[in-house]
């Protein structure tokens, strides 16, 4: 009994991570084509399903990381500076990052600001979603 | 049978019992039987009394009396099996029963036996006296050793004289208790006794053994005098590139224990000598030894100007000395072991800065050079080496970057410096090309003595700090490869393949920015935590992200594994008795 319960979660978290997997590799596949239009080069459908691989493989190896940065500094949710220390490798990255999360803040106080005007919560919820989606 | 003479003065009752029979036995008519039944009872009773009279180790001379107690156990068994309840007969019983000699007067019958072996006669008398010696030594042989050894040293004398009289006369006695080891305890304490008398002088015998003193170390006179015979030859040495690169895994502690004491004349000197030359004369072979050793690897890295010309022949040493060099002039670690270090170097330097420039004398300069080289290095490696000593430990600290880059120095100039000095001064030898400085008054004073050449070194380390510390920050480079080289030598050695140049040049370049990333990390994870120090706690996530330390493998198993207990002691706390836990946390 609580093997087939394990066997079926464990189907049911590979099914999941196939999902996910497939939704990796269309995003990989839509950016893919957008850079090879772009530089006029076509990208042969085994370079696509490596590239997929590779990024879902780098974001387990993101999270980990993640929630070990998390845990040094004594947290327990994920913050930007997690992100920050993450993405320090490539300057570009780290560049870019920064540079939203400022935009993030900028727009959080402003946001706050007139939130304390309004007194109104809802607002938050989605703001912050969409600074952690511009973010990432 | 007749037995008028008693040879044995034992007052036993068996003795007495013999004396009694002895004197009546002419009286009995029945002797003519039994001396026949005798005759064919001497077997049975000669292992009786020959067991019996072994116990006493009886020698030649007791041989007649021996026989003799044999005719009179016969004579005695013979007697005894006619059953006639005389009185006679029950002593003879009594005789053949009892034994012949006692656990407690054995020593009497034996001492005498032995003391006074020639002279027969003497023993009734001695006997008395004998006994009264060997008295204490019954009681003395169950206490203590020396009680032992003092009484048997009482009768040492006896012994010995006796010894060699038996000797003389080829009697076996004295051989008995010689050859019996010490444990016979059933024997007679006497026999123990004799053995102890011999025992005595063995005692000395292993203080006198030489092999087990110990000798104190004579390497570095050793040294010197091979130095300085090496000087006086001036013989082309043939270079010996190759055999170093294996070298450079010696453990660089006996190195720096060796240098260390040279450094205090080498302080005043480096500063002001490395910068006060403006061409480092790499040539320089002949060095004060230890300089030599240390100047070797430093400079190695240090002269990039004159490497070419002087240092083609070499390994990658050469190469780096004449790198290293220039940089080696203005080497200005902070830490106070480079310091000594830069003066022995500096010393060196500015005596070839002084001297004229002339080929003969570029093995001076080159030795100069070296040892102005080995300055900087062994600072830098004595750093590194502490460090290195204390590996992962210490990259916690976020100055661990640039002292990283210091142990990486000093272990390279570590394990040159174990390697053999001649070598590198035939080393130094070969660049004997036209070099800047002339050192040719530089191997005049080296020639005498090394302590002498170091003194003028010393007053000139005064201008040196000076300008040392205008081009410090360029030798910290310099010993970040010259650190690296080691590590790249090492990775030739275990590539068991000879390697390019280039080859070695990227594993540096690799290995530079590796320890560079790695003390950026721990910078950085401490600051994310909010630190300024770099803790246990940076390096495992580090170690983690570098994938040594997986959920299935912990920082622990990785110390315990890997670490010598020393360190994991230091590392893993233990709890001790009392409730105490080591290390505290």
């Amino acid at each position: 009994m609580e093997a087939e319960k394990e066997g079926a979660e464990e189907q049911q978290g590979l099914f999941y991570r196939q999902r996910l997997k497939a939704a990796v590799h269309y995003t990989v596949g839509c950016l893919c084509e957008e850079v090879a239009s772009d530089k006029e080069v076509q990208l042969s459908r085994q370079t696509i399903a490596a590239i997929s691989e590779v990024t879902f493989r780098q974001c387990e190896s993101f999270a980990k990381d993640l929630e070990m940065f998390a845990r040094h500094a004594k947290r327990s949710t994920i913050n930007t500076e997690d992100v920050k220390l993450l993405a320090r490798r490539s300057n570009s990255l780290l560049k870019y990052i920064t540079e939203k999360s400022e935009e993030f803040n900028v727009e959080r106080k402003t946001k706050k600001k007139k939130k304390l005007e309004d007194e109104n919560k809802d607002s938050l919820e989605p703001a912050e979603a969409g600074g952690v989606g511009s973010e990432n | 049978m007749a037995d008028s003479d008693i040879s044995d003065n034992e007052p036993t009752t068996r003795t007495l019992l013999r004396r009694v029979l002895d004197t009546e036995a002419p009286r009995t008519p029945r002797r003519r039987q039994s001396t026949r039944a005798g005759v064919q009872r001497t077997p049975l009773g000669t292992p009786f009394s020959m067991r019996l009279r072994s116990q006493t180790k009886t020698t030649a001379g007791r041989q007649p009396h021996r026989a003799r107690s044999i005719g009179r156990l016969a004579h005695i068994q013979t007697r005894g099996q006619l059953k006639e309840q005389t009185p006679r007969t029950l002593l003879e019983n009594i005789l053949l029963t009892a034994p012949e000699s006692s656990m407690v007067m054995p020593e009497s019958a034996v001492k005498p036996v032995p003391a006074p072996q020639v002279v027969q006669f003497s023993r009734r008398e001695s006997s008395p006296g004998s006994l009264e010696l060997q008295l204490p030594e019954l009681n003395a042989p169950t206490t203590l050793a020396p009680g032992r050894l003092t009484s048997g040293r009482r009768k040492k004398r006896l012994r010995l004289s006796e010894f060699q009289q038996g000797m003389d006369q080829g009697l076996p006695l004295s051989q008995g208790p010689v050859t019996e080891p010490p444990g016979n305890t059933g024997a007679s304490s006497l026999s123990s006794s004799l053995n102890l008398t011999f025992a005595t002088p063995l005692l000395p015998q292993s203080v006198q053994r030489p092999g087990l003193a110990r000798r104190p170390p004579t390497r570095r006179a050793v040294d010197v005098g091979i130095f300085l015979q090496d000087l006086q030859d001036t013989s082309v040495a043939t270079a010996l590139p190759g055999d170093r690169t294996p070298v450079a895994t010696l453990p660089t502690d006996t190195v720096l224990e060796d240098t260390q004491p040279f450094s205090q004349p080498l302080i005043g000197r480096s500063p002001s000598v490395h910068h006060s030359l403006p061409y480092p004369s790499l040539s320089a072979e002949r060095t004060v030894s230890r300089r030599t050793r240390s100047s070797g690897p430093g400079l190695q890295n240090n002269s990039p100007g004159k490497p070419a010309q002087l240092l083609a022949g070499k390994a990658e040493e050469v190469d780096a000395l004449a790198m290293g060099f220039p940089n080696t002039s203005s080497s200005t670690s902070g830490e106070d072991g480079v310091e000594p270090l830069l003066g022995g170097v500096g010393e060196e330097v500015e005596e070839r800065m002084e001297e004229s420039m002339s080929l003969s004398e570029v093995k001076e300069a080159a030795g100069a050079q070296a040892s102005a080289r080995a300055e900087e290095p062994e600072a830098h490696t004595e750093v590194a080496e502490a460090e290195g000593s204390w590996g992962a430990i210490e990259e916690k600290e976020p100055e661990g970057s640039s002292r990283d880059k210091d142990t990486e120095a000093r272990p390279e100039l570590a394990s040159s410096t174990p390697e053999f000095p001649r070598a590198r001064q035939l080393e130094f030898l070969e660049p004997a090309p036209p070099t800047s400085t002339a050192v040719g008054l530089f191997r005049q004073q080296f020639i005498p003595a090394p302590s002498l050449s170091s003194e003028p070194l010393e007053p000139l380390s005064a201008r040196l700090p000076t300008r040392v510390q205008t081009a410090r920050p360029r030798l910290r480079q310099d010993s970040y490869k010259m650190g690296l080289s080691h590590y790249a030598k090492l990775f030739s050695f275990y590539a068991k393949m000879p390697m390019e140049k280039k080859a070695l040049e990227m594993v540096e370049k690799c290995l530079d920015k590796y320890f560079q990333r790695l003390c950026d990390d721990l910078d950085v994870f401490a600051a994310h935590a909010g630190r300024k120090t770099v803790r246990l706690e940076d390096l495992e996530l580090l170690m983690r992200r570098q994938g040594l330390v997986t959920d299935r493998v912990s920082l622990h198993v990785l110390v315990e594994q890997h670490l010598p207990l020393e360190y994991r002691q230091l590392l893993i706390p233990c709890a001790f008795s009392g409730n105490t836990v080591f290390p505290a946390q």
